[in-house]
């Protein structure tokens, strides 16, 4: 392998009809801050290159600059007005492997061009299955839900990938992944198979990036960019796969115009059906929202069904496996804090948490602490919170 | 129930007319049922205490092959990649889908392997099942930190077309195509429900949100058998049980397990706590004076315009 072989982060962008979803300029901020450090450490002028596949793009190319890319791939194709998982898997991997575009990028290592050395997707409802299939396809690694990216010279001793001996890995992407739990987290990385008897090179080193973790750069038009059209070849039989219809729906959830969101955890295990009727009434009180921890999306008490088909359920998740809210009132209610949900929430007004344990990582992110059982505590805010409104009434 | 002879030559006559197949791959996961998961004091999954069954994603999949049964007389076959401990949940599998053959693929080889390698093995097993597939299910991703790659990894290799979050399906038996509901989330934009057709064969990764729906009578009553004959055939599991090590799937050695897994996990840490972002004004939840504050400081941020 030398230097030219793998170059630059490519970025799949996503969109609909033209409206960018923001974990696409999330990622576009974080690469160019990530390749700003490499190119300074290295002395590189590796690119951020985004892929862009679409029907009638339009401007979408000059904000992707304005963001942060130095590259926009652009397949334009009244086929790629909607994502086909098959369809969008084959031309992002043509686009990945293609010399002519990297060409385009750095004319000068276009030559020893095989393959991008990153390649980033968004976790989301598309990102997530796209990245799956195109690295299936490019047979190389995949690190999925990532919230942090360290680019890193790591000297790696491992049974299969270097035979057991010390082997220097240069400009690896440490792809940390918090766990489900949302406590622990993993390091991830994409690694080359050095060890002769396995001999295999697996490149570009790929994640999906949770959304909203990632700042939006600030837009910039004054940046200049290079856009490359890249005509893309069809099979005929994946045309066979058909959308006949989209229908935009709300979700029957609906955080967004809510002023307050009431949720809670595994804290209410002592008693779930009892707890859960009181935490209802405390959200009708002040016309909140109720919302979950992932762990209580896992239906882990028995309830009774309509207790657990109303509210033990994905659509209620607040975090990085559900929605992210911003109300002006934020209850957390036997909730210990763990930055999964942390990041759904972090960005409400006033934020109180109940709960027994002072030591609970729920405190720093609030702004009243409760101390005590949910059990004996919700009562007398319930009971309090209707003096004040007969007052506020009076 | 003892299912009669005549039952079950209808049933293989059925089969053999519809000569629908489908397969199921599913996941041995942490029950995180309470009382039967346990954690550690820092907050992570105590793994050694903590039972394992079919993963919740895992039984809506089997749900949605149990209805191509009912509505097509479909065969089912279910396939894991697991420990030889898993037998018992594949038995769950069949009382749910009345499967009318397990796999198995376990060996010591496939430890270790990340989605990539693991899709290898499911690859190969689906191929080693002995049915031409025309829809294979998985479920929406693991509950215990997978990644819901391994479904689309999997039908990528079995060249099927992949059609991920379906909250429905119909199939057309005479053009043998599929039509799917799919719940997309544009984050931040809307949530779109996307009607889709594709030829078959398919490969259906199911949303947590499906249910099936059995209408009519005669659906119903189909539902009915084939739950009894599940129940039946549950009982001997082992009868419609197959386990099969790498050699048997006819599993290249450096395309799965740690040989074949392009990634490597290279360490876990404890997320540090964040710095606190917030100043708690720490109160005692039963103390009314303190609790009357705090709720005035409620209804103030209430009353306060909301523009949004």
């Amino acid at each position: 392998m030398t230097d030219g072989d793998y170059r630059h982060v490519y970025i799949v962008i996503e969109h609909e009809d033209g409206r960018l979803l923001q974990v696409s300029l999330e990622m576009l901020g974080e690469a160019r801050r990530m390749m700003d450090d490499f190119n300074k450490r290295y002395s590189s002028k590796e690119k951020v290159v985004a892929v862009l596949l679409g029907s009638n793009v339009g401007e979408v190319p000059k904000i992707l600059i304005a963001h942060g890319a130095d590259a926009v791939v652009c397949a334009d194709s009244p086929e790629l007005r909607h994502v086909r998982n098959t369809i969008f898997t084959k031309v992002i991997s043509q686009i990945s492997l293609d010399k002519g575009i990297a060409e385009k990028v750095e004319p000068e290592y276009a030559p020893q061009f095989k393959r991008p050395r990153y390649l980033f997707f968004g976790a989301d409802s598309i990102g997530r299955h796209l990245s799956a299939t195109v690295m299936a396809e490019l047979e190389s690694g995949l690190a999925s839900d990532i919230n942090k990216l360290v680019v890193a010279d790591l000297q790696i001793t491992h049974q299969n990938k270097t035979g057991g001996k010390p082997i220097t890995y240069d400009k690896t992407l440490e792809m940390y992944r918090p766990d489900f739990s949302g406590f622990l987290w993993t390091t991830i990385l994409c690694l080359d198979n050095k060890n002769p008897a396995l001999q295999k090179d697996y490149h570009p080193q790929a994640c999906s990036i949770i959304p909203g973790v990632f700042e939006v750069p600030k837009e910039d038009s004054t940046r200049s960019g290079t856009v490359i059209e890249y005509s893309p070849r069809f099979d005929e039989k994946d045309l066979l796969v058909k959308i006949i219809d989209r229908k935009v729906i709300k979700s029957e959830i609906d955080f967004d115009s809510a002023k307050a969101v009431v949720s809670f955890g595994r804290g209410v295990k002592d008693s779930p059906e009892e707890n859960i009727k009181m935490i209802e009434s405390l959200a009708s009180e002040i016309g909140a929202q109720i919302g979950i921890t992932l762990p209580l999306s896992k239906r882990p008490f028995s309830v009774s069904q309509s207790i657990d088909s109303t509210y033990l359920i994905p659509d209620r998740v607040i975090g990085i496996s559900g929605r992210k809210v911003s109300p002006k009132v934020y209850f957390a209610i036997g909730i210990s804090g763990a930055m999964q949900h942390i990041a759904g929430m972090r960005d409400s007004e006033l934020v109180i948490a109940i709960n027994p344990d002072e030591d609970a990582a729920i405190k720093n992110e609030c702004d009243i602490f409760v101390r005590g059982r949910m059990e004996d505590v919700v009562p007398v805010f319930l009971e309090e919170l209707k003096k004040q409104r007969q007052v506020v009434q009076a | 129930m003892v299912t009669t002879k005549i039952d079950k030559i209808a049933v293989l006559y059925l089969d053999m007319m519809a000569g629908f197949n489908v397969a199921v791959i599913v996941k041995l996961e942490p029950d995180f049922s309470e009382g039967n998961v346990s954690y550690n004091p820092d907050g992570t999954l105590n793994r050694a205490e903590t039972k394992n069954i079919l993963g919740p994603h895992s039984a809506i999949a089997v749900n949605a092959a149990f209805y191509a049964k009912v509505r097509h007389g479909a065969k089912i076959s279910i396939g894991t990649m697991g420990p030889p401990t898993a037998e018992s949940m594949l038995q769950q599998a069949q009382i749910l889908s009345d499967a009318d053959e397990l796999f198995l693929y376990s060996d010591r080889i496939f430890a270790g392997a990340d989605t990539l390698a693991t899709a290898e093995v499911l690859k190969c097993g689906i191929l080693k099942m002995g049915s031409k597939m025309d829809i294979v299910f998985s479920g929406h991703r693991a509950s215990d930190g997978e990644t819901g790659q391994t479904g689309p990894q999997t039908a990528w290799k079995l060249g099927m077309t992949f059609l991920g979050n379906v909250i429905e399906y119909e199939i057309n038996e005479q053009e043998r195509t599929v039509r799917a509901k799919r719940l997309v989330r544009l984050q931040g934009i809307y949530d779109v429900i996307e009607e889709i057709e594709a030829p078959l064969p398919v490969f259906i990764a199911i949303d947590p949100s499906y249910k099936a729906r059995f209408s009519t009578v005669s659906q119903r009553l189909a539902y009915e058998k084939y739950q009894r004959e599940a129940a039946a055939r549950a009982q001997n599991f082992k009868q419609y049980l197959k386990i099969f090590n790498a050699s048997q799937i006819e599993a290249d050695p450096k395309m799965i397990g740690i040989a074949g897994s392009p990634t490597i996990v290279y360490k876990v840490e404890r997320i540090p706590k964040g710095k606190a972002t917030r100043q708690a004004d720490v109160i005692d939840g039963q103390d009314a004076e303190q609790v009357a504050k705090a709720v005035s400081r409620i209804r103030q941020a209430l009353s306060t315009m909301v523009i949004k």
